[in-house]
């Protein structure tokens, strides 16, 4: 095939083009946020310690259903928080559910939802589905349980984990929570997750730190 | 200088004890060791672990095998302990009669009477009958308590089945309360149509009315026939806190023997007894059949293919001709192990009979001559084999401060329990009897339904506390322990072991009472009968107040609450008992060890 001088300015032109459309759409190139404006929860009420024995709080991120509405693997945070609930609901304890605007560290924030809690257990969960059950007393990153693996978890997993979370407060056996692994996820998925965790941590607002979280 | 090693091959350890023999005839022990046993005791295999133990004892002091005179070999009592365990009966569920099981949490409290109607049948609901629904686990809970709540606007629904994990969910969502039983794995095999009765208990009891045979009567309106027939349906729902029973006209429940088999005893008074006896009546054979040469069951059944499978595996293990192999003592134990009903809707499990057993084999002088003069080439030190293990043990046992002749040794180990008695005159009467910590294992493991062996012989051997806090635990004696640094959260809420390294964490979801109530029971079954029944045996005119002394050696000795055990039952007949102190240093182990290096006196007298 002959080069001409033509057929290289056709060339130009048809990528010059793609660029543009893709750079109105969806490209981050020249932004320093993905979402344009920080969500103020500067009227929303400050979260109190909570004196109920039977107690579980749930801290969730910055994000969770507002910027973000969906898990890593696209499981509806609606549902999730419902199953969350649901699992401690069944076990006897009773849920409540706390945004956290001051940290989107997953152990920080479950240990900032256990130190709220009435009963010392708390969950931490990262809008992207990463999860960590805690207590009050234990050191940020040694916690009760951690399950990193947001991509592999379904509704299932999350009622599990609220239930667990409950027999933790009762002091019962807990029932181990079956996880899969997959030495692919992490390359599969990291960018996705690092984009989702940048669009939670800009979210974060210290100065309001840690509100009531009913959104319903 | 003359150097000793005195070197004691058991079932699971290898124990060395290196002496020096002075020339005015005195004996100092310098150092000892111990290392498990490599390969079965009394094969070639042996000679490894041998050498192992010998190179830990002697770097102590400093020494290497080169500098030892002579090492004295004990000789192995030819006999290898084996168990084997068989269930009695079973429970068969037919036609789907009754469910009945701990789910860890239903809801609401009371017993109900109903009909079975599917919850996608409600449009069929009829009036002036009471309901029962049952839901499959493809509604959610939100649905279910939704069409329960419309549905008893208009009808009378009295319970409800779930299969999901949901009871408290639905409970919390209904406007009437109802009991609710949850997780009934085959929810799909509840008929509908049919009359069935419901019982939730109260928090930390049982159900009341379902495990009662008029209970069941009354809820069902039964005949006086028909309440003899669910009388097994009763029996089997007793301790659960959540049971449904339906009344289907040909569904019943049976308890099954199964075909056990007779044992014989070819012995000084041949017998024979059926093993659905019981353990009891058993030990009472085996006592009076006398001198047994060798002990079989019947062929083609449970107890025959029990025997031949413990011949079998010893004769692999040994190389000798099955007609070699006599089995020569029984202990047998009866026992409850958890079995899986068959036919029973939620994966039940109920409690049947069964019998544990643990054969002694004896094969034929074991070669320790050769593994002698294997070890002579390996290590180019003289090697003999000297005296009999329980004469060694006896001697060694000496050594422990506050004994004196005549005295009475007990030697509990893994396979067997070994007695024997030394009198003033220095005469030694001995016995073997099946049974000792394999069996106690053993019994654990079926009893508390364990998956593997290594974890009940850990229960065995540690003693539990159940944490409460990252701060503090419960143990088994009822007292609470504060610790220093925080618990690992790993442990959090668990049942755990207290070991020398650290802790384990028992998976399995038993309550703390109910191990300790297994475990003391297992070795007080095998232990107490077993050492009442060695001891008789060796006691002058098997009178057991003819012993004054006895002392407690082997590895089942170091046990934290055995001794202990025993010392109660042997107060009963004003007997001295306790845990042997070797050399006043060595605990109970190194008996055997300790009386090899010393009998070497002995033999030089007699040169």
């Amino acid at each position: 095939m002959q080069i001409s001088e033509d057929l290289i300015k056709q060339i130009t032109n048809a990528v010059l083009q793609e660029m543009g459309q893709s750079a109105n759409s969806t490209s981050l190139v020249g932004k320093d946020r993905i979402n344009p404006k920080r969500t103020s929860y500067a009227n929303y009420k400050k979260a109190a310690k909570g004196t109920n024995p039977k107690e579980v709080v749930i801290g969730v991120g910055a994000a969770f259903q507002r910027e973000i509405k969906r898990t890593i693997c696209n499981i509806p945070l609606d549902e999730v928080l419902e199953n969350l609930k649901a699992g401690i609901e069944e076990e006897g304890m009773v849920p409540r559910v706390v945004k956290i605007l001051d940290t989107s560290d997953v152990c920080f924030m479950a240990l900032e939802a256990a130190k709220l809690s009435g009963s010392g257990i708390g969950i931490g969960i990262q809008s992207k589905g990463t999860t960590v059950i805690h207590q009050k007393d234990l050191y940020p990153l040694s916690n009760l349980e951690l399950f990193p693996q947001a991509p592999l978890m379904t509704l299932d997993t999350y009622r599990k984990i609220g239930q667990n979370a409950a027999k933790y407060v009762k002091g019962e056996q807990v029932i181990p929570i079956p996880c899969t692994n997959d030495p692919m996820s992490r390359p599969k998925y990291q960018v996705k997750a690092a984009l989702m965790h940048i669009a939670e941590t800009e979210q974060l607002d210290p100065e309001i730190g840690i509100i009531e979280w009913e959104e319903k | 200088m003359t150097y000793i090693a005195g070197v004691d091959i058991g079932n699971s350890t290898t124990e060395v004890c290196i002496g020096e023999a002075t020339l005015d005839k005195n004996i100092h022990f310098l150092s000892s060791a111990s290392c498990p046993t490599t390969g079965t005791k009394g094969t070639l295999e042996n000679t490894h672990g041998i050498q192992t133990a010998l190179k830990l004892a002697l770097n102590k002091i400093g020494l290497d095998t080169q500098s030892l005179s002579l090492i004295r070999l004990n000789e192995a009592a030819p006999v290898i302990g084996d168990t084997a365990m068989e269930t009695l009966t079973e429970t068969i569920i037919t036609d789907s009669s009754m469910i009945g099981h701990n789910p860890s949490t239903p809801a609401g409290v009371g017993q109900a009477t109903g009909y079975i109607i599917s919850i996608d049948n409600l449009s069929s609901i009829e009036k002036g009958k009471d309901y029962i629904v049952s839901a499959s686990n493809l509604h959610s809970y939100d649905e279910i308590a939704q069409k329960i709540n419309i549905a008893s606007k208009a009808f009378h629904i009295v319970g409800a089945i779930l299969q999901a994990d949901e009871a408290v969910l639905v409970k919390n969502r209904l406007e009437q309360e109802i009991p609710i039983i949850d997780e009934v794995t085959h929810i799909e095999k509840l008929p509908d149509g049919v009359l069935a009765a419901i019982e939730v208990a109260l928090p930390g009891q049982s159900i009341r009315m379902l495990s009662n045979p008029y209970g069941i009567a009354t809820l069902l309106k039964l005949s006086a026939k028909q309440t003899q027939s669910i009388t097994p349906i009763a029996k089997s729902l007793i301790g659960k806190r959540s049971a449904v029973v339906l009344k289907t006209p040909s569904g019943n429940i049976r308890e099954n023997m199964l075909p056990a088999g007779e044992i014989y005893f070819e012995a000084e008074n041949p017998s024979s007894i059926h093993l659905d006896e019981g353990a009891e009546k058993i030990m009472e054979a085996v006592a009076n059949a006398g001198k047994i040469q060798d002990i079989h069951g019947q062929k083609n059944t449970n107890v025959g293919n029990m025997f031949s499978r413990i011949k079998h595996g010893m004769g692999e293990l040994d190389d000798i001709s099955k007609t070699d192999i006599h089995i020569t003592d029984i202990l047998a134990v009866d026992t409850m192990a958890p079995v899986l009903i068959s036919g029973a809707l939620a994966g039940e499990t109920c409690l049947e009979k069964a019998i544990g057993i643990a054969a002694m084999v004896k094969t034929q002088q074991l070669p320790m001559q050769k593994i002698a003069q294997q070890l002579h080439r390996e290590l180019n030190v003289p090697v003999i084999v000297a005296g009999v293990e329980a004469v060694m043990a006896s001697l060694g046992a000496i050594t422990t401060p506050g004994t004196t002749l005549p005295l009475a040794i007990l030697d509990m180990g893994g396979g067997s329990t070994d007695a024997a008695v030394i009198t003033e005159e220095g005469h030694v009467t001995l016995t073997h009897q099946a049974g000792a910590g394999e069996l106690v294992s053993m019994l654990i493991q079926t009893e508390l339904g364990l998956k593997d062996r290594h974890i009940a012989e850990q229960i065995k051997k540690y003693p539990l506390a159940k944490v409460e806090s990252l701060f503090h635990m419960r143990m088994e004696s009822g007292e609470m322990h504060f610790v220093e640094n925080s618990i690992d959260p790993r442990f959090y809420g668990r049942v755990i072991l207290i070991t020398e390294n650290g802790f384990i964490r028992i998976e399995e979801d038993i309550p703390m009472e109910k191990i300790v109530q297994v475990r003391r029971d297992a070795k007080q079954k095998v232990f107490i009968t077993n050492a009442l029944r060695a001891l008789k045996k060796v006691a002058p005119m098997e009178n057991l107040k003819k012993i004054t002394n006895v002392v407690l050696v082997g590895g089942s000795a170091e046990d934290f609450e055995i001794p202990e055990m025993l010392m109660q039952e042997l107060a009963q007949y004003r007997i001295v008992c306790g845990r042997g102190n070797i050399r006043g240093t060595q605990g109970p182990r190194n008996a055997v060890a300790t009386g090899l290096v010393l009998s070497y006196l002995g033999g030089q007298h007699d040169s």
